[in-house]
């Protein structure tokens, strides 16, 4: 694939183009971050503690102590995250493993350079008054989820032995008040958004996490193309060294991430108590006995090989070199 | 400066009265509504937005900048777009396909495009809002450079004068009326787009603060910002408005006209013009992209469509998953299509009837255009259910507000000497209605109709993607998030060539109305 580059003339062009004129007289593109030790990371949603250990590293100049300048690209909707680590926009996005594996069939080449959530932070979230506490009692339930994730709930009934045509599904929006209403029975959300917000509206949700009942994906991983590792390792690495840093900092005063995260966004809209009660419920999704021994970001092969059965079962086919141990490796070295 | 003052007192009669009538609907709503958590009251909005001023300032001041950039590009290149076709006859096929072709682009494809070209800032966000407005305003210009009587334009010609002269003197007068309903449909559309423009991966806005407080159940919160949004739409309405009343002081002329002849086009002429269109189409489409030097991982090109589609592995079955879905989208578009025509017409024709009565309608109508339709869908999925009926009812909502405007703005078109008659002989407003003002709406009507074309379809998507979970708004959904862009691009080809159908379908029933009732239109 030929590298990405953008220049004013070719922007224009475009504009001139598809959009009649439209696009051209605004036209003001940023150059690929090119110059030396930038870089930029794609994330995966709008500003929040979901990202806090980034922000402590950009911070507390963990990442200026290794000599780069981190740009930290929010995400949302239609952000997807691959398209500018593809064309280079973006040297690293924070994915997660079953997004990587599609865009990977689709030609992207993608690596796996770390893992964030050690634990998938799917769910299943219900009220106490009917309550799935376990994947057996999905049957007769109804799910409100994105159709998109349809293949997520197969997976998680045919590892559990429960026949997924007794779910039903109804296609909602991301958002709690069809449960609350009683127009479903359960969602499939994570464990750290709906069931947080509901918490904050003084509902206590039971949430089920996907990952205790063999859901195996990584997600919030960490990826780059193979262009990106051949060519900009070092670069690589010093990010790299500045998550682990921060992550690891993150660990010890989660409540400290939040209001760095209130702190650093006044225009996002995030209040510290609800940032607060996120940062707290991702602490065991993040960190476990693996990552107590080796460090932040950590996978072995018995972790990937897990992750590739899960695939499989959202009908991704992937072989354990998606993984790319060696960059995270030096960062901790 | 003073007639501004006196015009806006002149109106706050009437403006309080609807405001007020709004509020007290807004607050039945929310009483109704209670414990589903979709609607909040407006006190407990106002107590929301109180305690966030600051943010919600800033919020605001981001996104109707960008609205408003937008808005200033899009309806400029409207302007340019509309006096190009009116200078070279010619040409207005091909631009008018191409600004249908703009508009018919859907979020999911062009986001990711927008956020690599521009990076960080406001780039997306402009560009949505622009592409929001101008095809509107294009097709609504179009319209009104035509509405001149042709003893006008043959006395220009008599003097000797050409194209440039009738268009100084005569079109662009005639348009001035029609550029304002233009405008006026633009002004939510930019808002909207700015905002949903947020959705690309924004720092700051109304969109992104939408997006959160959806999240995280703080109805009080979607319903501040969707009171925002509607507020700043009714306020651009309403100056445009003002300003055209200011500037437009003759009454509207008696335009006689006779059909000219049909131009002799044979199927094979007409064969060869689509034909080359679409060469055309592709070959921009292609060109555009490869200068930009995309990665064809997510911008894919006419070529990797037609591989997918017709030569590649699996184009079968491709094929067959893609028909089976538009068959699903055009059964909610179609009705939804009709449905929010008739409302459209419907409610313009009862603000002529009873402009008192019907005083709440119109602000109304702009909040439902501005407001996201992410947090208007759960109050119709609440009322009407998450299948057809619900999705129908989406569509409706989404798209008959420009058909409002344009009909209204029509029929104030009739011509003074036309209305003096009924009233001289006192006859009701029905009957004036009927026998004089919808004939005079017609050309506007079919304009609007022609709007609400690609309008209908991305609305059917959208409806798919937030209630129904069918047709091509969830198949799109769900291969953007697999990075399946060889399908999202197919789906966006095939939308737009349907609306290049419907919309080329729709030119000859208007051509064959409008030659009996408005044959002006047809030069």
């Amino acid at each position: 694939m030929p590298p990405f580059r953008l220049t004013r003339r070719s922007a224009l062009a475009l504009g001139g183009g598809l959009a009649a004129g439209l696009a051209a007289p605004f036209a003001a593109p940023r150059l690929q971050a090119q110059a030396a030790r930038t870089a930029a990371m794609q994330l995966s949603w709008l500003h929040s503690v979901q990202f806090g250990g980034s922000y402590i590293a950009l911070d507390r100049g963990y990442w200026a102590a290794e000599g780069l300048e981190v740009v930290l690209q929010p995400g949302g909707p239609n952000a997807p995250v691959e398209p500018p680590v593809v064309s280079g926009q973006a040297l690293v996005g924070i994915s997660a493993a079953d997004y990587t594996a599609a865009a990977v069939e689709q030609g992207a080449p993608f690596r796996i350079l770390a893992v964030a959530m050690q634990k998938n932070p799917f769910a299943i979230a219900s009220l106490p008054a009917n309550p799935v506490n376990t994947p057996a009692d999905l049957a007769g339930k109804r799910i409100g989820m994105a159709l998109a994730n349809t293949p997520v709930l197969q997976a998680l009934c045919s590892l559990n032995g429960v026949d997924v045509t007794a779910v039903e599904v109804v296609p909602t929006q991301y958002d709690a008040a069809p449960l609350l209403a009683g127009q479903v029975d359960c969602l499939l959300c994570w464990a750290t958004d709906l069931p947080v917000a509901m918490a904050m509206q003084g509902v206590e949700a039971v949430t089920m996490l996907m990952a205790d009942h063999g859901y195996a994906v990584h997600s919030q991983t960490y990826i780059a193309t193979d262009a990106s590792i051949a060519e900009r390792r070092a670069e690589l690495v010093a990010l790299l060294k500045g998550e682990v840093r921060g992550w690891t900092d993150y660990k010890a005063d989660p409540a400290a991430a939040a209001a760095l995260t209130v702190r650093m966004f006044p225009d996002a809209g995030l209040d510290l108590p609800t940032q607060e009660l996120q940062a707290d419920r991702q602490v065991p999704l993040m960190f476990s006995d693996l990552t107590d021994a080796n460090g932040f970001g950590w996978f072995t092969e018995e972790t990937v090989a897990a992750n590739i059965e899960t695939l499989a079962l959202l009908g991704r086919k992937v072989t354990p070199e998606l993984w790319d141990r060696s960059l995270l490796e030096e960062a901790h070295g | 400066m003073r007639g501004a003052l006196e015009a806006m007192t002149r109106g706050a009669g009437p403006a309080l009265a609807s405001t007020l009538g709004l509020l007290l609907l807004w607050q039945a709503l929310a009483m109704a509504t209670a414990g589903a958590w979709i609607l909040a009251s407006p006190l407990a909005v106002l107590d929301w937005a109180a305690e966030r001023a600051g943010l919600l300032t800033r919020a605001t001041a981001v996104t109707l900048g960008a609205a408003a950039q937008g808005f200033l590009w899009g309806n400029l290149a409207a302007m340019l777009l509309a006096l190009v076709s009116v200078l070279v006859p010619r040409s207005e096929r091909v631009l008018s396909a191409l600004s249908l072709l703009a508009f018919c682009l859907p979020l999911v494809a062009t986001g990711p495009i927008l956020r690599v070209l521009y990076g960080p800032g406001t780039g997306p966000q402009v560009t949505l809002a622009a592409l929001a407005c101008c095809y509107t305003t294009h097709v609504a210009l179009l319209v009104g450079l035509r509405a001149a009587p042709p003893g006008w334009l043959d006395l220009i010609r008599s003097y000797g004068r050409g194209r440039v002269t009738a268009l100084l003197q005569v079109r662009a007068m005639a348009a001035l009326p029609y550029l304002a309903a233009g405008l006026q449909i633009a002004a939510p559309a930019a808002i909207l787009g700015a905002m949903v423009g947020e959705f690309t991966g924004a720092e700051r806005g109304l969109g992104v603060l939408i997006l959160r407080t959806l999240r995280g159940l703080d109805v009080a919160g979607t319903w501040a910002i969707g009171g925002i949004a509607a507020a700043a739409a009714i306020a651009a309405h309403a100056a445009v408005g003002a300003l055209a009343r200011r500037v437009t002081r003759a009454p509207p002329p008696v335009i006689l006209a006779v059909a000219p002849p049909r131009p002799g086009r044979g199927p094979l002429a007409r064969l060869a013009g689509a034909a080359g269109l679409i060469l055309l189409v592709l070959a921009l489409w292609w060109a555009a992209m490869e200068a930009a030097g995309l990665p064809a991982f997510f911008a894919k090109r006419p070529g990797d469509v037609w591989a997918y589609l017709a030569t590649g592995p699996a184009a079968g079955l491709h094929r067959a998953q893609l028909l089976g879905a538009l068959g699903q989208t055009l059964a909610i578009a179609l009705p939804g299509y009709l449905a929010g025509l008739a409302l459209g017409v419907g409610i313009a024709a009862a603000l002529v009837l009873a402009p008192r009565v019907a005083g709440v309608a119109m602000p109304l109508a702009i909040a439902l255009r501005s407001i996201p339709i992410l947090a208007t869908a759960p109050l119709i999925v609440l009322a009407l259910g998450r299948g057809a009926a619900g999705g129908i009812a989406i569509v409706a909502a989404m798209i008959f507000f420009p058909t409002l405007v344009a009909c209204l703005q029509g029929m104030r078109q009739t011509p003074a000497a036309v209305t003096d008659i009924f009233d001289s002989y006192g006859a009701p407003r029905l009957t004036r209605l009927i026998h004089a003002q919808a004939p005079a709406m017609l050309p506007a009507f079919f304009a609007s109709a022609r709007m609400a074309v690609p309008a209908a379809i991305l609305a059917a998507t959208t409806a798919e993607w937030l209630a129904t979970g069918r047709g091509l708004g969830a198949l799109m959904a769900t291969v953007a998030s697999t990075s399946d862009y060889g399908m999202l691009w197919s789906a966006t080809a095939l939308i737009a060539s349907v609306a290049m159908l419907a919309w080329a379908g729709l030119a000859r029933i208007e051509r064959a109305v409008l030659a009996r009732a408005a044959p002006e239109q047809l030069s």
